[in-house]
């Protein structure tokens, strides 16, 4: 009976435990990881995409929708790139995640953003990013604002655990200021340095750094690269002496590998979220990681 | 005087210095940009090139337009969004115009309890409810224009859909109720037949029209669907759906047929690398058709296998087996390959070749298409 009685205690604790965790669901690895950091042991935070997946390209599926179902807070990348949460988002009717609900979080609301396009946009131009480009987490100050809005979505979420959620916050900000100021002072000889990047993953990346993106090897946002234009794109790196081609890990190798044999510039293949690669485990890693082979690339 | 005209070369001189700096971000005539608050309107077309070597085959060896559809997309208040999808096919040799899909979705009545009401296609099995291009495939699975017809099964009603809770995987039931319009009978003295009247003397009268004669569920119709997924791993999805429907068949008035269609349906997909896709789609539908004579039982199912190789190609391979749904029974085999290059979400070409056997007649067609889209495109859980 007392045994009885101490494993029903337990599993009611049990119980407890599991239900006062806030449970989060977010678009990317990286936003995962950031919602760890502030929400610490107060939350469960399960990702729909893992960091090796392009994120233009994640199909919805029921097990999503189930996820996002039980879950009390959803952060998404925003603007265009996971239009595909939309419909799982709908498809999983929980009142909690609508768009100005509680528990919905945008994570790029106040970014400043960069290539936004003027007037029209169309297909001409390619699968065009129509708000402005989505991919600012991969300038790393900008996940303050990132963690901010996730900070105030955990704290709609649990205002009681308000105290706990700002001092992550501040423990979070702190590291990344530090790691910042060393990645800056790590790139500090690269100013300038003209690099060739695969997709328009990098403007964010770029303006941080110092970096001159300088081409890309598809020729709009989207579009296989053709014979002619890495033609092209081989000659202005012969011309400007252009010695790094940065591509991010799921593109296809191809025109990368082509041009690197035609020009001598290094490819740099970088995973642009956590877990995206081996040495890649949280959001911090993707910078240590792309500063590590930019400056191999650099120093060849 | 001298005031007013010093004005308006003021005015003018402002107008053209204004003109002068918009113009850098003016986008040309007739491509004005969007207003923030119009729906979201898409359109697309489809032209398709299909080769045959069955001479009894009308529609055979042509190129040409084989529908336009425009869509109106948007939310009309808080969780509630509307859906006007029109369309002109081409149907026998015909352009149509029809409403395909007009609905209005509430997207949470209730906790997990969703509901949606308008001219909708029936949610049954996993092909029905797409619009044709979306479908991997040029053609619909023939057990499925045996048994609903030419195209997606539509009905003007409603639904309701609950996601299941306390379930540790996904599973959402739902049941519909429907009317649908049977297939006209006309009536025209240039249709004639002969009858014996009852002094056993030939007269001539008018004589029914079947302005289409495929078999399909109409009048009443009631649906049911339940499906679940299951996550087997990462990146493995199995899904499992089952489907019912009851109602008459669309030629009720001469037939006096009582419906009954069941399906079950199974999808099992990989995703084992960013682009690459595997899918093992299978479908299988019972159709049980009661007349004054008695009851037919017809089944049917397809096998769907595809693999996407990277972002832009798809390679298909799709076996069918398919009974009529009339008193003459018949049986078709068929075996087709399909390949499909995306060059966009919205828009591609596809090359499918189709071996088809129907009670031992060998037949072979072919198909082009090239499938276009403009505009916004919503991304559907399928
Ligand atoms: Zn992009």
């Amino acid at each position: 009976m007392k045994k009885l009685i101490l494993a029903s205690a337990a599993l009611a604790f049990w119980a407890g435990a599991a239900r006062a965790e806030i449970k989060v669901v977010t678009a990317s690895s990286d936003l995962r990881y950031i919602c760890e950091r502030v929400g610490g042991a107060e939350v469960k935070v399960e990702s729909l995409s893992s960091g090796d997946q392009d994120l233009h390209m994640v199909e919805p599926r029921p097990s999503m929708v189930f996820k996002l179902k039980k879950a009390d807070m959803v952060v998404r990348v925003g603007l265009d790139l996971d239009m595909w949460m939309d419909s799982l988002i709908n498809a999983a009717k929980n009142g909690r995640l609508f768009y100005g609900q509680p528990g919905y979080v945008d994570a790029s609301a106040g970014v400043p953003l960069l290539e936004k396009p003027e007037g029209k946009v169309d297909a001409s131009m390619g699968d065009i990013h129509i708000y402005g480009n989505p991919h600012y987490w991969l300038d790393p100050a900008n996940s303050k604002i990132m963690a901010g809005n996730i900070l105030a979505g955990l704290k709609r979420a649990a205002p009681e655990k308000a105290a706990v959620f700002d001092a992550n916050y501040g423990a979070f900000v702190r590291e990344l200021d530090v790691k910042l100021a060393g990645w800056e002072a790590r790139m500090a000889k690269y100013k300038g340095l003209k690099v060739i990047t695969y997709h328009s993953s990098w403007p964010y990346f770029a303006r941080r750094f110092g970096l001159d993106v300088a081409g890309h090897v598809e020729p709009k946002p989207g579009i296989p690269p053709s014979a002619s234009h890495l033609d092209g794109l081989m000659k202005k790196m012969k011309a400007e002496n252009i010695k790094v081609i940065l591509t991010e890990s799921y593109y296809p190798r191809k025109g990368p590998d082509f041009l690197a044999g035609k020009t001598g510039a290094a490819v740099v293949t970088a995973a642009v979220s956590a877990g995206g690669a081996k040495d890649v485990k949280t959001y911090f890693d993707v910078f240590d990681r792309v500063i590590e082979g930019l400056e191999k690339a650099a120093g060849k | 005087m001298k005031k007013l005209l010093l004005l308006s070369a003021a005015v003018l001189v402002f107008a053209a210095g204004a003109n002068a700096q918009e113009s850098a971000g003016t986008p040309p005539q007739g491509m004005r940009g969007t207003p923030a608050n119009l729906p979201d309107v898409s359109a697309l077309g489809n032209i398709t090139g299909y080769l045959s070597d069955d001479r009894a085959d009308t529609g055979r060896n042509e190129l040409g337009i084989n529908e336009v559809e425009t869509a109106f997309q948007g939310y009309i208040y808080p969780e509630m969004r509307a859906d006007l999808i029109l369309a002109i096919h081409k149907h026998d040799g015909k352009y149509e115009s029809e409403i395909c899909e007009a609905k209005a979705s509430f997207l949470r009545l209730a906790e997990g309890l969703s509901g949606e009401m308008g001219k909708i296609h029936l949610d049954f099995g996993r092909i029905n409810k797409l619009h044709s291009h979306h479908l991997p495939m040029a053609d619909r699975p023939q057990v499925l224009a045996n048994f609903f017809g030419d195209h997606e099964l539509a009905g003007q009603g409603g639904t309701l859909k609950y996601l299941l809770p306390f379930i540790p995987f996904y599973t959402q039931v739902q049941a519909g109720f429907w009317t649908m319009a049977g297939h006209e009978h006309g009536v025209s003295a240039d249709n004639t037949a002969d009858v014996l009247d009852t002094s056993l003397s030939t007269v001539t009268v008018p004589a029914l029209i079947h302005e289409d004669a495929d078999f399909s569920p109409a009048g009443k119709v009631y649906t049911a669907r339940l499906n679940s997924s299951f996550e087997l791993a990462d990146k493995t999805e199995l899904e499992l759906g089952l489907s019912g429907l009851k109602g008459r068949g669309a030629h009720y008035e001469e037939h006096m047929d009582n419906v009954e269609v069941t399906g079950v349906d199974l999808t099992l997909r990989l995703w084992p690398s960013a682009y690459k896709r595997l899918t093992f789609q299978n479908e299988w539908l019972h159709l049980k058709r009661e007349v004054p004579a008695g009851t037919l039982n017809r089944d049917g199912f397809y096998s769907f296998l595809n693999y996407r190789a990277d972002k832009y190609w798809d390679f298909g391979a799709r076996f069918d087996y398919a009974e009529n749904a009339w008193p003459g029974i018949s049986y078709e085999r068929a075996l087709s390959g399909i390949v499909t290059r995306h060059l966009t979400e919205t828009s591609y070409w596809r090359l499918q070749y189709k071996h088809r056997n129907l009670d031992g007649k060998n037949i072979n067609e072919g198909w082009l298409q090239v499938s276009f889209g403009i505009g916004p495109h919503s991304h559907e859980l399928e």
